[in-house]
């Protein structure tokens, strides 16, 4: 390659999402780090040699999507679509069955989770639909129908295996993407109260006591099925003790107990918490947020709209791990088993937001490089 | 065309919109973390410290289990297991050394325990011997204060009041083992634990979700040694209550408990079943196999040993032989063609046939098991004196199709669904089984040897009585079902079973009376093969069967069963009900290698339903008993004689 050229693209690249990534994810590992061994449970030791591995696998196929021209992500949105709806399909008839949860196809040595996938595949092809529909008309409740069972059928596929927390967050990404479509007030009042009588109801004169209990068990039954709040507890404790500055690193108590359960997974903020303090969080809570407004201002900059789209799409899906993993863990939310962006282990859920920046590097690139 | 660059700016409002709600997610979020960690963190850091807060779970007792006539059969008693709390042990090797001293246990064997549980959490007791003895926990509880993370925890054991007698039915509870979690949580959508109590066979398997309850759980603060200090109540843990025990519900069996036990006694020191049916309801009155186990063992904590003694013993102490196994049914057998004969038509209540002993059938004769045969011999007689000629007759003209649909009729080849585990169906053959099983054509021979009882027919006890008691009703084919009812503590009955019918056989009352007749002369005709077996006061009908393991050749056939190797000894059967008139209880019962069905299986029969005539009808029974005796005086003598009478006649 000539060298002028190559300094010029680099110049051009757009390295600040794989940059804020890298920093979240050192931090992340140093953490699982923490987390796997301070406890004496032999088990889960190399855990974060795998999580590694999964992270250079994940950012290699994030920049080569970024080497992608937007308009090829936008022109194979449907094609993904449907291959990974199939996948969901294959992991409901020949899936690994882990703590009476399907969830996982074997591939090899690894195994992946193909509803991971789901979350961006979707927001490629709903944002096509999206950018093809009108563009310039606002959207009303009967605009919805279509676009939202592109969601229903995914969500749908995903609350059998039974993992309600996917399933609800596929559905609140659709909604910010709607509402960023212009989706009318009337209609986001209408779809709020609705969800609320309803939801309020169903729950609170629906259903006796058991049945609340048994429902909650049967969607998610690796969550707290032996008795509620005490994972939470475990969990603000963990938090709480942190105070100001922390305990320092590898000195979380109640991770070294096991107190806490899944602390490698769902409640890894809550042994960084431990540890780091206040002061912690407050930092990685503003990595996070450099990160997700990167994505709205790549929306506002962007000159094609389906890019536009794309890129408040995908910075729902970081937004919505980040914060109901985060509610969930200081007790603003209940249990529902949604992982931490960069932090919690787990490799499918690492590949797609390195897929997931790869595809808004492409779309930021595409304003400088491929003009 | 419109410029995308306007679009994207129409939108930004939109995105203005999005960001300053994120702002305000995380602005609430910080507000929280600012409360947990500064505003209460100080709070917090204590807890953390010693990590006072434990959950205790609360043990729900199990439900109890009555019989009919509500007698206890059922019911749980303490039992004390030592458990080390890995997180507490202050000086470990000195500790269980000290322990290993006390339970007179290796320091070995207790330190591979630990190990096996190492990657739980150290909170997480871990049990090292269960069971142990009332001066055991004396010692531990003394010394508890230098031997830190050593505790007694009570657990609830089960007893069984009759010991062994009914183990099959009742079931046992064991712990869940690490190869059946995952298929248990999925079967039950619910989140077991290693070591978690479970219903593993019988009733206490089928009826487990009612009769466990529901655990409750209760937190205590816990001092750094472990102990309990008192249960917690501080305002940071609002929201956590405790939740206490839900007791399980308990059942009430249609077992009796004297029919079961006469069966038990009767099977005593033989291999076989019995099972005793209700021909009104289906409600199965006693149901047992022999040999047993006593299910007690596995819930005072299974030792390997102990299990593998079960699983090895030939005599397979564990399988329920009235449901899981099946058995040729011989001469009981007879009783099914004779309808199957008399209801296709092939023959008539007048077919005659003369033995002499042999039957003529391609290379090889067909003998009758009187060697010199039985003369002429009518309907009535074929069954009273069980003649094999007679049959084999019927066999050239009866279909096996027509046979296996009667024998279907009634109930055999197909499951009861009686609420038991791992019931089997036994064997009906016909043409199109054989074709499919073997890819060949069925022989006549086979016929006859179907119509007898041998061969490819196989049944379980419990369809023989079913059968039996079908008969005896007048073809109402009943369910049978082996609870009455689960009901909770304050007696609020939960599940209730109704009787059922499976089917109505459509078999003409002309057809039943008949064969009804015969079974009554078999017992009570002085040339009937259990006549024997007649006993007081019950005037039972039925049929004895003969069924053979291993076919011999000719000369042998005569031999005498008792002289040969115990293997090979013919199973003795018997099926019957009683009373004749108005028939109550039907009763099944095989001895495996017992030789003779009237001499083996019949007395325990007999037993049986004497046992309920007493019982349940007591006037019936002595107006029997008034009638046999004829007005001659030996009425008094055989009720003084009580318990063993009838024992004289064999």
């Amino acid at each position: 390659m000539n060298k002028s050229i190559f300094l010029e693209f680099i110049k051009r690249y757009d390295f600040s999402f794989f940059g804020t990534v890298l920093a979240i994810f050192f931090i992340g590992i140093i953490n699982l780090y923490s987390a796997t061994h301070s406890t004496i449970n032999p088990v889960t030791d190399d855990l974060y040699q795998t999580q590694m591995v999964w992270f250079c696998i994940s950012m290699g196929v994030g920049v080569a999507i970024s080497f992608l021209q937007p308009k090829t992500i936008f022109q194979s949105a449907y094609f993904f679509y449907i291959l990974n709806v199939m996948l969901l399909i294959l992991t409901l008839v020949i899936g690994k069955n882990v703590m009476g949860a399907t969830r996982w196809i074997a591939l090899g040595p690894f195994s992946i989770q193909p509803s991971e996938f789901m979350k961006i595949s979707t927001v490629l092809a709903v944002g096509r639909w999206f950018y093809k529909f009108n563009p310039e008309k606002e959207l009303g409740l009967y605009d919805l129908i279509f676009p939202f069972l592109f969601v229903l059928i995914p969500a749908g596929l995903v609350i059998v295996q039974p993992d309600l927390g996917t399933g609800l967050l596929m559905i609140l990404i659709f909604f910010v993407m709607a509402f960023y479509r212009k989706l009318m007030w009337k209609s986001i009042a209408i779809i709020a109260v609705a969800s609320l009588v309803c939801g309020g109801f169903a729950y609170k004169y629906g259903l006796k006591d058991y049945q609340r209990k048994r429902i909650i068990n049967f969607l998610d039954p690796g969550a707290d099925a032996k008795g509620s709040g005490y994972n939470a507890i475990q969990s603000k404790i963990a938090i709480g003790s942190g105070q100001i500055v922390g305990k320092g690193f590898k000195k979380s108590s109640q991770a070294s107990l096991n107190y806490l359960p899944e602390n490698h997974t769902d409640f890894i903020f809550s042994v960084y918490n431990e540890e780091h303090g206040f002061l912690g969080a407050v930092f990685l809570i503003i990595l996070y947020l450099i990160l997700i407004f990167r994505f709205i201002w790549l929306a506002s900059s962007v000159n094609k709209f389906y890019d536009s789209l794309v890129s408040i799409g995908i910075m729902s899906i970081f937004f919505w791990h980040v914060f109901i993993n985060m509610s969930m863990v200081t007790g603003l939310l209940p249990i529902v088993g949604i992982p931490l962006p960069l932090m919690s282990y787990g490799g499918s859920n690492l590949l797609t937001f390195g897929i997931c920046c790869g595809v808004a590097t492409s779309i930021s690139n595409a304003r400088n490089l491929f003009q | 065309m419109f410029g995308e660059d306007d679009l994207v700016k129409a939108h930004k409002q939109r995105a203005d919109v999005i960001g300053n709600i994120i702002l305000t997610c995380f602005s609430l979020l910080l507000a929280r973390l600012w409360f947990l960690q500064i505003y209460k963190g100080e709070e917090f850091y204590k807890y953390s410290l010693e990590n006072r807060l434990r959950k205790e779970v609360l043990e729900a007792s199990r439900g109890l289990m009555f019989s009919r006539d509500n007698e206890i059969l059922v019911y749980n008693v303490p039992r004390f297991d030592v458990i080390v709390t890995p997180q507490y042990l202050k000086n470990k090797i000195e500790t269980i050394e000290k322990l290993s001293d006390i339970l007179d246990m290796p320091v070995a064997s207790i330190e591979a325990i630990l190990k096996k549980n190492r990657s739980q959490a150290s909170y997480r007791p871990v049990t090292i011997k269960k069971n142990i003895s009332r001066q055991e926990v004396a010692i531990i509880e003394t010394e508890n204060a230098k031997i830190p993370g050593i505790s007694v925890t009570t657990v609830i054991s089960r007893e069984y009041t009759d010991g062994s007698t009914g183990a099959h039915l009742l079931g046992y509870i064991s712990e869940i083992s690490q190869q059946q979690l995952p298929q248990l949580k999925k079967r039950d959508n619910f989140d077991y634990r290693l070591g978690d109590t479970i219903g593993q066979s019988g009733l206490e398997e089928k009826l487990d979700l009612e009769l466990r309850g529901e655990d409750g759980y209760e937190f205590m603060e816990v001092d750094a040694r472990g102990r309990k200090r008192r249960v917690i109540n501080s305002e940071l843990f609002t929201g956590i209550e405790m939740k206490s025990a839900q007791a399980g519900n308990n059942v009430r069996l249609t077992i009796d408990r004297d029919v079961q036990m006469a069966a038990v006694k009767g099977l005593e020191g033989k291999v076989g079943a019995a099972v005793a049916i209700s021909t009104e309801t289906g409600e199965i009155l006693a149901m047992v196999s022999t040999p047993a186990f006593h299910p007690s063992l596995f819930s005072l904590g299974l030792t390997r040993d102990f299990w593998n003694s079960l699983v090895t013993d030939p005599d397979k102490p564990l399988l329920d032989r009235a449901i899981q196994s099946h058995y040729s049914p011989g001469s009981t057998f007879k009783t099914i063609t004779l309808i199957a004969a008399l209801e296709s038509g092939v023959i008539d209540e007048n077919f005659e046939v003369n033995c002499n002993g042999k039957f003529p059938m391609g290379s090889r004769p067909f003998h009758c098991w009187k060697k010199h045969g039985h003369g002429r011999v009518g309907v009535h007689k074929s069954i009273v004196e069980s003649c094999d000629v007679f049959f084999y007759k019927i066999a050239t003209k009866l279909d096996i199709d027509v046979l296996a649909k009667y024998s279907k009729l009634l109930g055999f080849g197909s499951k009861s669904e009686i609420f038991l585990p791992r019931e089997i169906s036994g064997l009906i053959p016909s043409k199109e089984w054989k074709k499919k099983r073997f890819g060949s054509e069925w022989h006549m021979g086979e016929t006859l040897s179907c119509v007898i009882g041998q061969s490819y027919v196989n049944v379980t006890p419990l369809q023989l009585a079913m059968s039996y008691a079908a008969i005896a009703n007048g073809g109402h084919l009943f369910r049978p079902y082996v609870y009455k009812e689960v009901f909770s503590n304050d007696g609020q009955i939960k599940k209730k079973t109704n009787p059922e019918l499976i089917r109505e056989t459509g078999i003409s009352q002309k057809t039943l009376d008949i064969v009804r007749k015969a079974l009554n002369g078999a017992v009570n005709e002085p040339h009937g093969t259990a006549f024997a077996q007649k006993g007081h006061g019950i005037h039972m009908a039925g049929k004895t069967g003969t069924s053979q393991v291993v076919s011999f050749s000719a000369d042998k056939i005569f031999n005498r069963c008792e002289d040969k190797e115990y293997q090979f000894r013919h199973h003795g059967l018997f099926a019957g009900f009683a009373p004749y008139e108005n028939p109550k209880i039907a009763v099944a019962v095989i001895v495996e290698h017992g030789c003779h069905g009237s001499s083996a299986a019949g007395p325990v029969a007999r037993e049986m339903i004497t046992s309920y005539m007493k019982k349940y009808q007591p006037e019936l029974y002595q107006a029997i008993l008034l009638k046999e005796d004829g007005g001659k005086g030996s009425l008094m003598k055989t009720i003084i004689e009580g318990e063993d009478q009838g024992g004289g006649n064999e």
